[in-house]
């Protein structure tokens, strides 16, 4: 049972990282990217060939798969929002250009890689085993929890306390108010998109070192957990997504324990279906007086 | 004739079938994503009733599942539907993905399923079959378009409010439209079935739902066959892929990706753009023709037709409005005029039915001012409204906005219409008789083929006023119609309230051109603060010491302090 629980913690962390990418860019531009499962995988991919290629240790490897991501962010941004800004149909065509140029990046990375999943090399990063209290824990879930951890506090830091948080937080409250008063909209739309694509890319290759390997699909099999995330946490906040992704873990931990596995994914439907239909607002979001 | 090609054709049509049950969703302006949910229950419960022999020696069986799949699937929309129409947006999209799962993981586990290993059924649907299905909802939705229907999907997809004060009953349409939805998804799901002869629950996972909203945007909700275009596209372009030498793998959802991008970023509409440019422009009347017959008679001047006692409206701590009294009688203009945030806008929702007064009662046009029923019932009632930031259907042209004006007055015409009926033909020659003659009225008719965001700002003001007009009202409110325009322009406006006034059409009208409120009105309101400081004769009101106050603060400013009332 309590080895359960510490598993559902460890998944939930990664929910977490993951579904950020998604509330962030949500709660701040209005936009659902839903290339952003792609951007996941492709951290993954780039992260076990890096670390096959140059061996670097995996305190490197991070920050490089982080900027990666954040690259990719940019151009994400680029190719399937910024064009269709101010376009009636803009919030429609913005999940179907993000659906294709997921497509897209998901092609390439077969051009690169073919169709067998990839494994970080042997031995990549040691395969220690913890125990506390009789809870068996390894090292590579320590290290993701810590990491979840660190990026987390760092990126509610960021948001909180810095020039481009404060820029950031305007945007989502007025985007021609920011405009007005001297907020650069565009450079703060790269960074949103930079730090969830940042973010999501670690959380990718972080499953697959959890995993072992990683697939086409990697992102794709917890693209809807992540809505499940933001929706429980309530859209655009932080703090939010940071509980919503630790009790859905808990929650699908404790459905394998008490059912069966394959009932897993129906108790973070139904609750996230509850959570909808009692208190649209999430869990943790705040109310939105709608305007008249 | 397509030997060799039917597999691939029959694919084309069930694309299109399952685009469509996302076409209707899209045309209501719904982003709802349950439709693997309905596919899925419809498919497995078509397993149960259709029968294993040709019907009467050679017809198919999936004849009888048709007609189930639609009604499990419109039935499970409809119960989803209840709970979940109450959200909007990304949160409707995702709340009904989450129903989707649920089901998916539920046939996964049930034992009449069979579980992940799916079940088997007779391979019955040709290409022919398929594409009579097809057929027949291109007809539905064909016809739909331009029916009073049709432009409440629009109106509604558009903006939501400025639907409900035209009578167009937003809950009811949102609903029919998942409902639709729903019924079409159950017929792919049951045509898929006997098409491929086996289904597993992960058929209808989250990725059919993607593929289904791709093919409908990317086809486009501006035409009725926007679903088949986009179901053509993305079948043949693998297809062509493969003609012209492309090897698989990689290379094919490269390119089907990037072409998908480029249609949404250069296509705004979709692949129907192209065609919606060559759609036809409803022609004027014949100039000089009486205007439409059949409306019921405006009251005599001076019935009473509203009645406001103590009325109220707190949010939370602050009181926007407080203790109203008022009448008022059938043929008056009464201006209402206020400082800033005086509450003006206020009771003027609560007059049109937008919010519900907290304190106090009152009646307009015989429906009593409450908390619930929405605002189309006050607008089916004879009150029709223009707004203070113009709510335009900014897709629809200037002729089609005014056309949504008319839905409190006409009938609905879609099911008429599926029939050829003749009845249905006039009722539509009508409504468009009684568009025609708001947009002259107002002077817009030369530029009714444009789009809203073509016209001058007094054009727009304009046209929200003739909109309203469309629908015969008895009472008009004008929420600030004079805002943004100059004098000319306000004169001219002045003039037109005041013809309508002698039309017998009662107006309550918002305003801070005081000049242009004492030309034009027979009747003044003053408030400050939520209460009425002075009412009556125009000229009376304005010398009025307290509301020259309200207008211009107190001489006590001098001596350092701002009198707060």
């Amino acid at each position: 049972m309590a080895q359960q629980l510490a598993n559902g913690v460890f998944a939930g962390s990664i929910y977490t990282l993951f579904a950020i990418g998604f509330t962030l860019v949500f709660g701040i531009l209005r936009h659902l990217n839903l290339a952003h499962p792609a951007i996941f995988t492709a951290g993954a991919f780039v992260g076990i060939e890096v670390a096959t290629r140059t061996e670097i240790p995996v305190w490197i490897l991070f920050p490089v798969i982080a900027a990666f991501g954040a690259l990719a962010g940019v151009l994400v941004e680029r190719i399937a929002f910024r064009p269709l800004r101010g376009r009636d149909d803009e919030h429609f065509a913005g999940l179907i250009s993000s659906v294709a140029l997921g497509g897209v990046v998901i092609a390439l990375l077969q051009a690169r890689y073919g169709t067998e999943p990839q494994s970080f090399p042997q031995e990549y990063f040691p395969n220690q085993l913890f125990e506390f209290a009789g809870i068996r824990v390894t090292l590579t879930q320590l290290v993701t929890l810590g990491l979840a951890l660190v990026l987390m506090l760092g990126l509610a830091w960021l948001v909180s306390a810095t020039p481009l948080g404060r820029a950031m937080r305007a945007v989502a409250e007025n985007p021609t108010a920011a405009t007005v008063v001297g907020v650069n909209v565009g450079r703060v739309t790269a960074g949103t998109y930079a730090l969830s694509s940042g973010l999501g890319a670690i959380a990718g290759a972080l499953l697959a070192l959890n995993l072992g390997q990683a697939g086409r699909e990697l992102g794709a099999s917890i693209e809807l957990i992540g809505f499940a995330v933001i929706i429980l946490g309530g859209l655009g906040s932080l703090w939010g997504a940071m509980a919503a992704g630790v009790i859905l873990g808990l929650a699908e931990a404790l459905t394998i324990h008490l059912f069966d596995s394959t009932w897993k994914s129906l108790v973070a439907f139904a609750l996230l279906f509850a959570v909808l239909v009692l208190r649209p607002r999430g869990l943790f979001g705040h109310v939105k007086v709608r305007e008249v | 004739m397509f030997a060799g090609y039917e597999t691939l054709i029959t694919t084309i049509a069930l694309g299109a079938i399952l685009a469509y049950s996302f076409h209707v969703v899209l045309m209501a302006g719904q982003l709802s994503l349950g439709q693997a949910g309905f596919a899925s229950l419809a498919a497995y419960v078509a397993t149960l009733v259709v029968p294993t022999e040709p019907l009467f020696g050679s017809l198919s069986p999936v004849i009888v599942g048709l007609p189930v799949g639609a009604a499990v699937g419109a039935a499970a929309a409809f119960l989803v539907g209840m709970p979940v129409l109450r959200l909007r947006g990304v949160f409707l999209a995702i709340g009904t993905i989450a129903f989707g799962e649920m089901v998916r993981v539920f046939m996964n586990n049930a034992e009449w399923t069979n579980g992940a290993l799916g079940m088997r059924v007779e391979k019955w649907v040709t290409f022919d079959f398929a594409w009579i299905v097809v057929a027949v909802l291109a007809y539905l939705f064909w016809r739909l378009g331009p029916s009073r229907t049709g432009r409440a999907f629009a109106a509604v997809r558009e903006d939501e409010l400025a639907a409900s004060s035209m009578g167009v009953n937003v809950v009811r349409t949102r609903m029919l439209s998942f409902t639709a939805s729903g019924a079409i998804a159950g017929v792919y799901g049951v045509m898929f079935a006997y098409f491929y002869g086996r289904i597993t629950p992960a058929t209808f996972d989250f990725g059919l739902t993607v593929d289904g909203l791709i093919t409908a945007v990317l086809g486009g909700y501006l035409v009725f066959f926007g679903p088949i275009l986009g179901s053509g596209f993305l079948t043949a372009v693998p297809e062509i892929q493969d003609a012209v030498g492309l090897e698989a793998g990689w290379i094919h959802p490269l390119v089907t990706g990037l072409l998908l991008l480029a249609v949404i970023l250069f296509l705004p509409g979709g692949l129907s753009t192209i065609f919606n440019r060559l759609r036809r422009v409803p022609a004027a009347p014949d100039p000089g023709r009486t205007p439409p017959d059949g409306l019921d008679p405006l009251p005599d001047r001076g019935t009473e037709i509203a009645r406001l006692r103590g009325l109220g409206k707190a949010y939370g701590a602050v009181q926007a409005v407080r203790d109203i009294d008022l009448e008022i009688r059938s043929g008056e203009v009464l201006g209402v005029i206020g400082p800033n945030g005086a509450g003006k806008t206020t009771l003027v929702n609560m007059i049109s039915g937008l919010e519900a007064p907290t304190s106090g009662e009152g009646e307009v046009l015989g429906v009593r001012l409450a908390a619930t029923g929405g605002a189309h019932r006050f607008a089916q009632a004879g009150v029709s409204r223009t707004f203070q930031h113009s709510k335009l259907f900014d897709r629809l042209t200037v002729l089609d906005n005014v056309l949504v004006g008319t839905h409190a007055v006409s009938k609905s015409t879609y099911l008429r219409r599926l029939l050829w009926l003749p009845s249905a033909r006039r009722d539509e020659r009508r409504a468009l008789a009684l568009a025609w003659a708001q947009l002259e009225r107002v002077g817009l008719a030369d530029r009714a083929n444009l789009r809203p965001g073509a016209l001058s700002y007094g054009d727009q003001r304009r046209l929200e006023i003739a909109r309203a007009l469309a629908a015969h009202p008895t009472l008009l409110i004008l929420d600030e119609p004079a805002a943004g325009m100059n004098h000319v322009e306000a004169a001219e406006l002045s003039g037109l309230i005041r013809g309508l006034a002698e039309d017998g059409v009662t107006v309550l009208f918002i305003e801070h051109n005081v000049k242009m409120v004492l030309d034009t009105c027979t009747r003044l309101v003053v408030l400050n603060f939520g209460e009425v400081i002075a009412e009556g004769d125009p000229s009376e009101v304005a010398a009025d010491p307290a509301v020259v106050e309200a207008y211009l603060g107190t001489e006590d400013i001098e001596d350092g302090e701002v009198e707060h009332v």
